[in-house]
């Protein structure tokens, strides 16, 4: 959040460069844009031709008649009634060539995006929050689309009315259009000043806004602890405080909106007196008609609408920057992991070993999680990693999966460097499980199947026996078929543990990941999963991160893991006999397991 | 959510918009009045430009004419007000200054219409936020256990910003619309009848139209709605479950899923597109047909003899005025009943009741005596707490042992009056809590709950939130008693340090611990820690409970303290431990005591034992670890 109100805080100039690469996305719409501009030339004509009409009766009317002929005024009614529709028209392509550069710019820029995220390494998700991301693809696109579109085309059609405008007036009688025209550099100064004013009104607005919601969630996630500390009176003149100030920020911006309009309209007023006066004058001197006089006094008035319509837009397209710089940002953010040309599809299509050799990691440069790090396994070992949180045996695990790379070093499958191999070669080999069983909305078998799209119904059900996770499956309505709800809130934690355990031993890898897989199963089930465990990673590679003795009691190798460095080593009979660290932490959780065993047999 | 006092909604909405509007409403008046006289103004432009072209300019062509038409007084008034046609003509200069000046002092008025109406609205929404805040502070927790944050957060921001946009927008411009064809019409009618009639003619259609085609259209907006909805959960599915999607290599799949939810909602995107592009043309070219009409009927007229041009394009000037205005009602229309929608799920918050207070507050206890007696709670059929007796004396720790859901956690609602026990009484001191305020028994206990919540606040700040008042140096003491001062400092900032959303991620046993330094500089007489230690391990939790007795001990021992946790380590030491099960209690005692007797206390005491059987088994195969488990060593 705080990187988000940074980048706001940006007043910046109108930054050309950034735009262009926006505009981009308008280019294969190149035909609806080009659309656009003709349908804007029309209105513009037609906007330009209505005074005439008006002014062309007004001659008709006034001219003494010296046939005495009756007044002719059908033509011009036809002529009106005709740029009617043809406006009418207008407006109606207008709105559907927009509306398709809108909707499918928007959709473009988000299918970019998220095949951009596709592709970023994790460690560009491990320092945004998954709101601030979905905030990019939802109302940072809408915001661009919505500015490529409706933007564009009312500053092609604001310049090209007052272009319009000045052209027939010049035509007219280029006297009075001096005159009347002297209001558009004051119009443009009126403009711009207020524009800027706008644009730091309505960012100071949006500010204080975020802060009231943020305010609000916290007041009632928060409820419990305002109400034991008895905070509610301090809670609330801390919130009016941002409500006062959320009232003055959007009291001046309505009011300069409600000075902005009038000022314009006053400008134009000053255009329609100069045109009245002088052009009075010269009607009287019989130099100009009163037609032409009364064509110039309602082109003054018209001035204000483009006016106006162009200071907003601006407003609109610099307050949309922001946006523009954070789609730019994602789509421009560099990719460090993937496949470079060098890579070979090994001949071998099984891993028989995986070497870490000298293998450090920093997430920040100078930050370094994982300390000179040496591991060898082979096919048919489990690597059990224990020791407290943010030690580092997370990160191990997702270096092996080249989640992450090593800063120095070099992770060796087969003997091979895997940067020289391809990322999907590697990554289809692997089985991850983690404690937080991310589930997908849609039924469990969806989610079980997601782990091998081919998979059959009787695999899917053969993997969740596997896994135990039919227990609580048959007693489900519906059973494989039941929904999981929105990330799988109908299922417990333990529930959704089981079937992301499933989900992986349905993909039968040949590496198998677990980081606090089971945490969340209670004792007594995970026991019984554990059985289920050890015949999957039968044969197989596996690191297991978890705090459960029966999962780290069987291992090959427990490494116990502590501020990025490898402290103990061995298997358990070795730890426990050194009576270190491990045996510490061995002893801890042997009596909570059994604690919790007997709370819950109660 | 549904209460059967909901019978009449409408009713109810429309009630708390007007009852909302109250102590702004003369602002209202006076950006009606503003509005109105600006409304008005704005038909003085035309009006003296028209006078000036009829009677100024186009009289020494048009004289016979124009003279002899009594349609024309109106001009005729004006020119003569402004000294007449001859000098209007020799001085023409003085109308241009007089059309300028009328549309000057129009903006103004305008200006001050927007002011007021701003103001107003504004001053309504900022009243609506705190209250609603403050009425969330004050809904029972029973309420909020079962209402989704999410949900909640979207009444007070989304809802009221719709809210707030019918009275800054909405109300202001039908009311616009109104005055401006209500001024109109008389103007109208007094220049030509016939061409009033005329003028007016279209417009019920217009407006039927765009109210017609806006209930038809909430359908498409509704489906559209459901596809941005559906798009954003697959996004957000996607990127929270990004470790999976990569776990499995699952990416194309991702992209075909997306691109699905991506191309229905730019689908249904274009298509409301399509059906707005007919609206708007269509309704453009009812106000045009409305404009043309009344050109073609004036310029019969016209024709005919029986107005003067002037007349006409005054007319025509008029109802260009108030038909653009009067078309957007339609929209504004529909907009209202989006309004009505946010009023009432507003008012569905409203409508709850908040906790009940007693006028009588608890007068501040020097010492924690806690008394329950008999106390007793139902919820639907099961037991949640039944027949609990026990007495805390000041300086002594009384500790609740039991499997999670046995009723402990309860005890502390009860105490904290976050829930009314059905039977039994609790005193504090001498006084049964349930005839006192809930505040004033609350600032006489400090307690720290199982998920302490921390605000976006910096550390001193938070821990502050114990005692408003507390110096720097007294956060710091307590800091140091809850063993978190040496985490804090190790931040850059120290306790200056921002927690939270937009600051540092701690881990939960410093949540935990800066949760209890916050409860210590409460100084209240009792102290509750339900399960306040369990993400803080076994040896930073001997150091608190120490640091909590040499506190305790430092303050004449008269505060008394309640202990819920399920180490034992920490539990041993009290001074009376009850055994908790289906909201009972089963067992009560010392620790010596209740090791003398079978029960569920002496059985978590002896796996103790079994540890040191297990690891003697260790100790005795040590000899036979495999060379090759070792063979992966470097």
């Amino acid at each position: 959040m705080s990187s988000e109100l940074d980048e706001d805080q940006k007043t910046g100039r109108f930054d050309r460069a950034l735009w262009l690469k926006i505009f981009r996305f308008i280019l294969p719409y190149k035909r609806s844009a080009i659309g656009l501009c003709i349908t804007a030339a029309v209105v513009v004509g037609c906007d330009v031709a209505i005074p005439l009409f008006t002014g062309m009766i007004v001659d008709a009317v006034t001219t003494p008649n010296p046939d005495g002929k009756a007044l002719v005024l059908w033509p011009y009614l036809l002529g009106y009634v005709g740029t009617f529709v043809v406006l009418c028209v207008c407006i109606w392509s207008f709105i559907m060539l927009a509306g398709v550069i809108n909707s499918h710019v928007s959709a473009d820029i988000r299918t970019a995006a998220f095949s951009k995220l596709q592709k970023l390494q994790l460690a560009y998700y491990d320092r945004r929050a998954v709101g601030w991301l979905m905030a990019r693809l939802t109302s940072d696109c809408n915001t661009l689309s919505r500015v490529l579109a409706w933007g564009t085309l009312d500053i092609v059609w604001g310049t090209m009315v007052i272009i319009g405008v000045s052209i027939s007036m010049f035509i007219l009688d280029w006297r009075l259009a001096l005159l009347v025209l002297t209001i558009v550099p004051l119009l443009v100064l009126l403009a711009r000043s207020f524009q800027l004013k706008l644009l730091i009104s309505s960012r100071q607005m949006k500010k204080t806004n975020s802060l009231i919601t943020a305010s609000f969630n916290e007041g009632i996630s928060g409820v419990r602890t305002t109400k034991t500390m008895v905070r509610e009176g301090q809670n609330l003149a801390e919130f009016q405080e941002l409500t006062g100030r959320m009232f003055g920020s959007s009291v001046r911006n309505q009011m300069l909106h409600a000075i902005f309009i009038p000022a314009v309209t006053s400008v134009c007023a000053i255009g329609v007196a100069l045109a009245l006066w002088r052009g009075g004058v010269l009607v009287l001197a019989g130099e100009v008609s009163l037609g032409k006089l009364v064509t110039f006094l309602q082109y003054a008035g018209f001035l204000a609408g483009p006016a106006q319509e162009l200071a907003n837009t601006l407003t609109m397209i610099q307050n949309a920057q922001a946006s523009a710089e954070r789609v730019q940002g994602l789509l421009d953010e560099p990719v460090t992991i993937q496949d470079d040309e060098s890579v070979l599809e090994p001949a071998q299509a099984k891993i028989d070993t995986i070497e870490f050799k000298d293998v450090e990691f920093e997430y920040l440069p100078g930050q370094i999680v994982l300390h000179t790090f040496n591991l060898t396994v082979k096919s048919g070992q489990t690597i059990a990693l224990v020791g407290a949180t943010g030690g580092g045996k997370s990160t191990i695990v997702s270096l092996a999966s080249r989640f992450y790379q090593p800063t120095r070093g070099q992770v060796l499958v087969n003997g091979i460097d895997y940067t020289s191999l391809p990322l999907l070669w590697l990554q289809q080999r692997m089985g991850i499980v983690l404690q937080q069983p991310h589930l997908f909305s849609g039924t469990i078998r969806e989610n079980i199947r997601y782990g091998k799209l081919d998979a059959t119904d009787q695999q899917i059900e053969a993997a969740a026996r596997l896994t135990n996770a039919t227990t609580f499956i048959d007693t489900l309505v519906g059973k494989f078929d039941a929904k999981v709800g929105e990330g799988g809130n109908q299922l417990s934690t333990g529930q959704k543990q089981l079937i992301a355990l499933a989900r992986a031993v349905v993909a039968d890898p040949q590496v198998f990941i677990m980081d606090e897989a089971t945490s969340s199963v209670d004792t007594q089930a995970e026991r019984d999963i554990q059985i289920a465990v050890d015949r999957v990673l039968k044969g197989r590679i596996s690191f297991v991160i978890a705090h459960r003795l029966s999962t780290i009691r069987g291992a090959d190798v427990i490494l116990v893991i502590d501020q990025g460095k490898v402290v103990e080593r061995g298997n358990h009979h070795d730890l426990i006999n050194r009576r270190g660290r491990y045996f510490e932490l061995y002893t801890n959780q042997f009596t909570q397991e059994r604690e919790e065993v007997l709370m819950h047999s109660s | 959510m549904t209460t059967p006092s909901i019978a009449k909604p409408s009713d109810k909405k429309a009630a708390l918009l007007w009852s909302l509007s109250k102590g702004h409403r003369k602002l209202y008046l006076f950006s009606g009045l503003a509005m109105v006289a600006g409304s008005l103004l704005s038909y003085g432009q035309p009006l003296i430009v028209g006078a000036a072209l009829d009677y100024a300019l186009s009289a020494q062509i048009l004289s016979e004419q124009t003279n002899t038409q009594k349609e024309s007084r109106l001009s005729l008034l004006v020119v003569n007000l402004m000294g007449g046609p001859d000098f209007v003509r020799s001085n023409l200069y003085l109308a241009a200054l007089a059309a300028l000046g009328i549309t000057v002092v129009s903006g103004v008025l305008i200006y001050l219409k927007s002011k007021y109406a701003a103001i107003a609205s504004e001053g309504i929404a900022k009243d609506l936020r705190d209250k609603l805040f403050d009425h969330l502070q004050h809904l029972p927790c029973a309420y909020h256990d079962k209402a989704q944050t999410g949900d909640l957060v979207q009444r007070a921001t989304s809802d009221v910003d719709t809210v707030r946009l019918f009275y800054s927008d909405q109300i202001v411009e039908v009311a616009r619309a109104i005055t401006l064809l209500l001024a109109a019409i008389p103007v109208l009618i007094y220049l030509d009848p016939i061409l009033a009639m005329v003028a007016v003619s279209v417009l019920p259609l217009i407006v039927l139209f765009a109210l017609i085609f806006f209930w038809k259209v909430q359908g498409a907006f509704k489906k559209l709605d459901e596809a941005e909805g559906q798009m954003t959960a697959t996004l957000q599915e996607n990127l929270t479950g990004v470790r999976v999607v990569r776990a499995f290599a699952r990416q194309a799949f991702e992209e075909e899923r997306f691109a699905r939810a991506n191309t229905l909602h730019r689908t249904l995107n274009w298509k409301l597109f399509k059906i707005m592009a007919v609206y708007w043309s269509v309704s453009d070219l009812l106000c045009f047909l409305q404009m043309a009409l009344v050109l073609i009927v004036g310029a019969v007229r016209v024709e005919s003899g029986a107005i003067s041009v002037g007349t006409m394009v005054s007319c025509l000037f008029a109802a260009g005025l108030y038909i653009w205005p009067v078309r957007q009602m339609g929209r504004i229309l529909t907009e209202l009943g989006k309004a009505m929608v946010a009023a009432g799920r507003i008012n569905e918050v409203f409508e709850q009741p908040r906790e009940t207070t007693a006028a009588m507050d608890l007068p501040a206890l020097q010492t924690g005596r806690l008394t329950f007696q008999n106390v007793s709670i139902r919820r639907g059929e099961t037991d949640v707490l039944s027949d609990v007796s026990f007495e805390l004396l000041p300086g002594k720790t009384v500790a609740l042992l039991g499997p999670s859901g046995s009723g402990k956690s309860t005890v502390v609602q009860i105490l904290l009056r976050l829930l009314d026990p059905d039977s039994g009484r609790v005193l504090l001191g001498e006084t049964d809590i349930q005839t006192v305020s809930r505040k004033s028994v609350r600032a006489n206990v400090a307690a720290v709950l199982q998920e302490p919540f921390l605000f976006s606040k910096t550390v001193n700040q938070n821990i502050k939130l114990g005692r408003h008042s507390a110096t720097d140096q007294e956060a710091i003491e307590v800091a140091q008693a809850a063993v978190v001062h040496d985490s804090i400092v190790r931040f850059d900032k120290q306790y200056e340090t921002m927690v939270g959303e937009r600051g540092v991620t701690l881990s939960g046993g410093q949540r935990q611990r800066l949760a209890i330094a916050r409860a210590l500089l409460r100084e209240a007489p009792i102290l509750v820690l339900d399960d306040a230690l369990s993400a803080v391990d076994t040896h930073t939790e001997a150091s608190i409970i120490e640091a909590l007795r040499s506190r305790r001990d430092h303050n004449d021992g008269a505060q008394s303290t309640l202990l819920i946790a399920h180490r034992l380590s920490t539990l041993r030491h009290a001074d009376e431990i009850l055994v908790f099960d289906h909201g009972r209690i089963v067992q009560r005692g010392t620790h010596e005591s209740l090791l003398a007797e079978p029960g569920m206390y002496k059985k978590l005491w002896s796996i103790q034992s079994e540890l040191e059987e297990d690891l003697e088994r260790e100790t005795e195969h040590a000899g036979v670890s495999s060379a090759a488990e070792l063979a992966v060593l470097p």
